[in-house]
């Protein structure tokens, strides 16, 4: 018996692994893209198109990081848009009444966070199927944002606050570092402690994993509260940048996630998945929206290819792994 | 040392099934809340604002409330065996395009009867879509409902392609705002589907597998049901009512445009879980579902009457979402003292 | 003479490796009541589900009246003749009597509507038939389990049968309701239905049967009428076999600390006032069959299930209930039963498996090394030589004796202080038997405290210094090693007739 390196089940989100062959299909299918873009309207895939069209794709990845971690332990959340919603809504009542900026941010945060640990709650302890309690809750903070502002929209921010959405350091925009932040942070804490293991038991089989001794309940929770945080810097990304703040932002935010975390070869069944494989989703995502809209500036044909592309490539995830569910 | 044998029944259902005979029996606990809840919310209200019980406010109600009770028939089966649609909306959109456009004078301009054909097949064919891949495709239901809803709304955007339809001839209207022996026609329908969905829960032999394929998919696959094409069957189904809700009550609408239908699908799915259909399947029923989509109907006119401004219609959707939440509560608690009956002897 | 209308040939049955059926032959004769015999283990559960079509036999198959059933097939078994009673698993239990007894083939009145009125009927007249009433209208999970059970015994009577398999259906049945279930029995046997019956009271079958037969390790080891054997005789046939080579080794027990300390742990109608200690050092066996609530009491101590009432202490300390990471850390480990469903996370490699419940502890650390982690996988994997090309495949592909060894060794890891085993061989070969034997015994020589649950009576009295026995949810008895043999063990943990209740 010798003794060899010991790989275990480690997810980075970096490329340190060989791809995965639902991953290797993303890359053909980006490459894809580009060839019919670039045939198409070569200025698309240009530089300068590129990074001002890239100030969409921040608020997009970053709720698919917690939501990657989500669907590995075969949860969902489908109240992130409508959390994006309630927390855009709040800062923008926040900034209405006279706060200072950083006031009206952290409470919108808190109400984030507070929205996530409310999901987490009843998936965790009342141990409600996480589909449902997301539907109601998609609803429920949809409404509320509806109902304390009235419909109403909140413009008008200072410029501080645009600059801070718009703006860069250097060539790299600043909702890419925060977005690089949280990713490089997850990816470091999956790979480098036992929270990625943990993640994949709970989603292959949560029984073994409570039996181990892992702190299910507890990790649940986090997780959803996470992706509640998530959507509220989200939400002050997308103000800072649109210098808006109303009750309909978001809407459709969580079908493009979990397409994006679906696609990227995060099974849904819970056990199996890569950040670097959402990562790719996110950008196919991205670039098939902005293509679509850059060359016939239509929107309603992106949801098409969306959703067909959900579907088909959760069939292809069930019809190639003949597990009984 | 004496030896327990494991109790059987749990004292508190013990003494409710002793109670009433076989119409009681059926209904839990939950319809009767629900029918409660619905009382009192029309007394309180009537109370406070007679006109709210007023006939023709109370005929408006139900009116509103009949494409939630006939898709909500549906779902109530889907749900049954255990899955879940969310593409009702996005289909209801699509279809009041779709039956717009043909038979509008400014566009195909077809007659009403065919108009209206095509859009209970184009309704049943995605229902059959929808079926296919959950049953055959072995794919979760919430991700192919999602799925589909999403392809449905860029469906819509596209047929729509900014042209609104103004000019619903008169045929249609009629399936909208006509009455028959003074009752509208909606809700004729309404009670028909209601009827009929009654019917084949309580009567027949589909039903009744319906119920054992949700209860126990493994013993109803090992018995030899055929649990695939009865999960086909209802998926198609409420495809089918979606269209049929869809003819009898988007005609009421001046105008149809890219919003109508959305939101639907969550009102839908806050009736069948609301009105005591258990999310794991097998347990439920249609009156269920009827009496919660009455309750949750009152809400916005009860807003309303209320008087208590503008800004209290935006709240609708935030009940909603409490009420589902509320009710899977409910649920859980009364399984734990259930289970805590269970074990104390 | 009654000839057999049904006949057994040759079945055959393995699970990853491990025989559960190995060539058993038998035959049944029409209107006879057979009692099916044998341990735990000994094959008797795979094979009434060949018989009745949910399992797939590897090999043999099934005739009635000369004609083979087609096998893996239960309507094809129920179209022969052949009905299981429904089991907890195979019941629909929000459904009705009537419901659960005609799913499938109701019966129909005009355009294909439900005929209510006429099965309702029938299914008063079955029951009448049995003798028993019970309110058809309720769904099944309100029904008491005697209820339930007639229930099924009604469903056989309308399929017509003419063999009624029932498996241990006494086992939670007060003294009256076996009465009633007698006479049903008697009366289908007055009406041609053979009956197999799978029961471990002894007075029961001598009570109700033509014939028994008796099972041991997968195979048939005998069929006699029921006049030409005696009780003694009939336990020795279940259980007599070589010991394993493995001499008892000498044991220090009785001299360490009491390491794990139980007292009075009370779970209303599954356990009732355990109380017993384990020492470090020393290997405490504990026997009884299947649902006399071992398993309970193991995860009640684990914290996974909090009991009503009881109290549990380790190395001294209470241990407070209800919390599996609490009874980790205070150096509870527990090798659950159902390694496929608790004890592992089969898609994960052998090396994730192996650290799954050590990392993240203050052993190892917030943080992942890779060389810590392969030192550890690389030693478990040694020290259990557990069979695998590498620490990197997944687990499933693993025999189900290495699965084991993966089971066991995820603890080892932790050092704990009281290890519980839950049917530590099942499903595990021979040589993967006897290494495991060889590790638990090496655990106790180092000071472990272990607790053995197991219904192979052999394993038992290898390992234990001290054998415990329930009995229906309570502690029967205890026995030394010197004192304990296997035939001691099943007198203890079989039921008693007429138990107070």
């Amino acid at each position: 018996m010798t003794q060899q390196a010991i790989k275990t089940n480690r997810i980075p989100a970096l490329p340190a692994a060989l791809p995965s062959r639902q991953e290797i299909v993303l890359l053909i299918l980006i490459l894809s893209l580009f060839g019919v873009a670039n045939h198409l309207s070569p200025n698309f895939l240009a530089p300068p198109a590129q990074i001002t069209l890239s100030t969409h794709v921040w608020e997009l990845a970053l709720i698919a990081i917690p939501m990657t971690l989500i669907i590995l332990t075969a949860g969902i959340d489908l109240s992130v848009g409508s959390t994006m919603a309630l927390s855009a809504v709040v800062f923008g009542l926040c900034y209405k009444a006279h706060w200072p900026l950083a006031a009206g941010a952290a409470l919108a945060l808190l109400v984030g966070a507070a929205a996530g640990a409310l999901n987490g709650i009843f998936v965790a302890y009342v141990k409600v199927h996480p589909l449902i309690v997301t539907l109601a809750t998609l609803a429920a903070y949809r409404g509320i944002a509806e109902g304390i502002s009235l419909g109403q929209p909140v413009s008008g921010f200072p410029d501080s606050l645009t600059k801070f959405g718009t703006g860069s350091v250097g060539m790299v925009p600043i909702p890419a570092i925060v977005f690089l932040v949280v990713i490089v942070v997850t990816a470091l804490v999956m790979a480098r402690t036992p929270v990625g293991l943990w993640l994949s038991a709970i989603g292959y089989n949560e029984t073994a994993a409570q039996y181990s001794g892992i702190a299910v309940s507890r990790i649940k929770l986090l997780l959803y509260t996470s992706s509640g945080l998530m959507a509220a810097i989200s939400a002050l990304l997308f103000v800072a940048r649109r210098n808006t703040a109303k009750a309909d932002i978001g809407t459709g935010m969580e079908l493009a996630v979990i397409t994006a975390v679906v696609l990227g070869g995060t099974s849904i069944f819970g056990g199996r998945g890569r950040l670097f494989g959402t990562l790719l989703g996110v950008l196919l995502i991205h670039e098939m929206r902005e293509f679509l809209s850059w060359q016939w500036n239509r929107d309603e044909i992106t949801l098409v290819v969306i959703g067909t592309l959900l579907i088909l490539s959760v069939l292809a995830d069930s019809l190639l792994s003949p597990k009984k569910r | 040392m004496t030896i327990h044998t494991p109790p059987a029944i749990p004292s508190q259902l013990q003494s409710n099934a002793a109670a009433g005979g076989g119409f009681f029996r059926l209904l839990k606990q939950r319809e009767y809340g629900v029918l409660a809840l619905l009382a009192l919310t029309l007394i309180v209200v009537g109370l406070i604002n007679p006109a709210f019980v007023a006939g023709g406010n109370l005929k408006d109600i139900l009116v509103a409330a009949a494409p939630a009770i006939i898709v909500g028939c549906g779902l109530t089966f889907v749900v049954l065996m255990g899955e879940i649609d969310i593409s009702m909306g996005a289909l209801m959109g699509v279809l009041a395009t779709v039956m717009g456009q043909l038979t509008s004078p400014s566009h195909a301009h077809l007659p009403v009867g065919e108009g209206i054909l095509i859009t209970l097949a184009l309704g049943s064919l995605v229902g059959l879509i929808n079926g296919l891949l959950v049953a055959y495709g072995r794919m979760p239901s919430i991700i192919v409902t999602l799925g589909m809803m999403t392809v449905l709304q860029g469906v819509n955007l596209i047929l729509i392609n900014g042209q609104w339809i103004t000019d619903m001839p008169a045929g249609l209207r009629w399936f909208g705002t006509g009455r028959f022996l003074a009752v509208p026609i909606s809700i004729w329908t309404t009670i028909l589907v209601v009827a009929a969905s009654i019917i084949l829960a309580r009567e027949t032999p589909l039903g009744h597998r319906i119920y054992a394929s949700g209860s126990n998919p493994e013993a109803a696959r090992l018995t030899g049901l055929p649990v695939r094409p009865i999960k086909l069957f209802v998926f198609t189904l409420t495809g089918l009512l979606t269209a049929v809700a869809t003819v009898v009550s988007v005609p009421l609408l001046a105008v149809i445009e890219p919003g109508v239908g959305k939101g639907f699908e969550l009102l839908a799915v806050t009736c069948v879980v609301v009105g005591g259909t258990s999310i794991s399947g097998g347990q439920g029923n249609i009156i269920g579902t009827v009496l919660a989509a009455l309750l949750l109907s009152v809400v916005r006119p009860t807003l309303v009457f209320l008087k208590l401004g503008p800004s209290a219609s935006y709240w609708e959707r935030a009940i909603q979402g409490a009420f589902i939440l509320a009710a899977v509560l409910l649920d859980q608690v009364a399984r734990a003292r259930s289970r805590r009956g269970k074990a104390g002897a | 003479m009654n000839n057999s209308f049904l006949q057994v040939t040759n079945l055959t049955k393995s699970y990853g490796g491990v025989h559960a059926l190995s060539g058993v032959s038998l035959d049944i004769k029409a209107g006879e009541i057979h009692s099916l015999m044998g341990e735990n283990g000994a094959g008797k559960s795979t094979f009434i589900k060949c018989l009745a079509g949910a399992v797939r036999p590897d090999a043999g198959g099934v005739a009635v009246d000369g004609s083979t059933i087609s096998p893996g097939d239960i309507r094809a078994a129920e179209a022969a003749g052949i009905v299981a009673m429904h089991q907890e698993s195979t019941a629909f239990a929000h459904l009705n009597a009537v419901d659960n007894i005609f799913v499938g083939r109701e019966m129909k009145r005009g355009p294909g509507l439900l005929d209510r009125r006429g099965m309702e009927r029938e299914t008063l007249a079955l029951l009448d038939r049995l003798g028993e009433s019970i309110d058809i209208k309720r769904p099944l999970q309100e029904l008491s389990l005697a209820q339930r059970q007639m229930v099924g015994m009604a469903r056989a009577l309308s399929h017509s049968s003419r063999l009624l398999i029932m498996d241990e259906p006494t086992a939670s049945l007060s003294a009256r309701e076996t009465k009633s279930l007698f006479r049903v029995m008697r009366q289908l046997q007055g009406e041609g239905v053979a009956i197999l019956y799978i029961s471990h009271r002894l007075e029961e079958v001598f009570e109700l049967s033509d014939r028994v037969t008796v099972l041991r390790d997968g195979r048939h080891v005998e069929t006699r009428p029921i006049g030409d054997v005696t009780r003694d005789e009939l336990i020795r046939l279940m259980v007599g076999r070589e010991l394993l080579a493995e001499s008892r080794a000498a044991g220090s027990a009785g001299e360490g600390a009491v390491m794990l300390d139980v007292h009075g742990l009370t779970q209303p109608g599954v356990f009732h006032n355990i109380s017993f200690n384990v020492r470090a050092g020393e290997v405490v066996g504990l026997a009884g069959l299947v649902g006399a609530g071992r398993s309970e009491v193991a995860a009640s101590i684990f914290g996974v299930d909090k009991p009503e009432s009881g109290t549990v202490t380790v190395g001294g300390k209470p241990l407070p209930p209800g919390s599996v990471k609490t009874a980790i850390e205070s150096g509870i480990a527990l090798v659950p039963e159902d390694r496929q469903h608790q004890g592992l996370v089969l898609p994960l490699t052998v090396g994730s498996n192996l650290l799954l419940s050590v990392l993240g502890s203050p052993s190892l650390g917030p943080l992942r090394s890779a060389r810590k982690e392969g030192g550890i996988v690389g030693d478990l994997m040694k020290d259990l030589t557990v069979k695998a090309a590498s620490s990197n495949i997944a687990a499933n592909t693993l025999s189900g004796g290495n699965q084991q060894k993966l089971a066991i060794g995820k603890w080892l890891a932790m050092s704990p202080r009281v290890l519980i085993l839950d049917e530590p061989t099942r499903g595990v070969d021979v040589g993967a038997k006897a290494e495991v034997y060889r590790v638990i015994r090496r655990l106790a020589a180092e000071g472990m405290a272990t607790l053995i649950i197991s219904s192979d009576l052999p394993e038992i009295l290898t390992l234990s210094d001290r054998i415990l026995v329930m009995r229906e949810g309570a502690l029967a008895g205890e026995l030394s090693r010197a004192e304990a043999d296997e035939e001691k063990i099943l007198a203890l943990a079989l039921p008693r007739e007429g138990a107070s209740v």
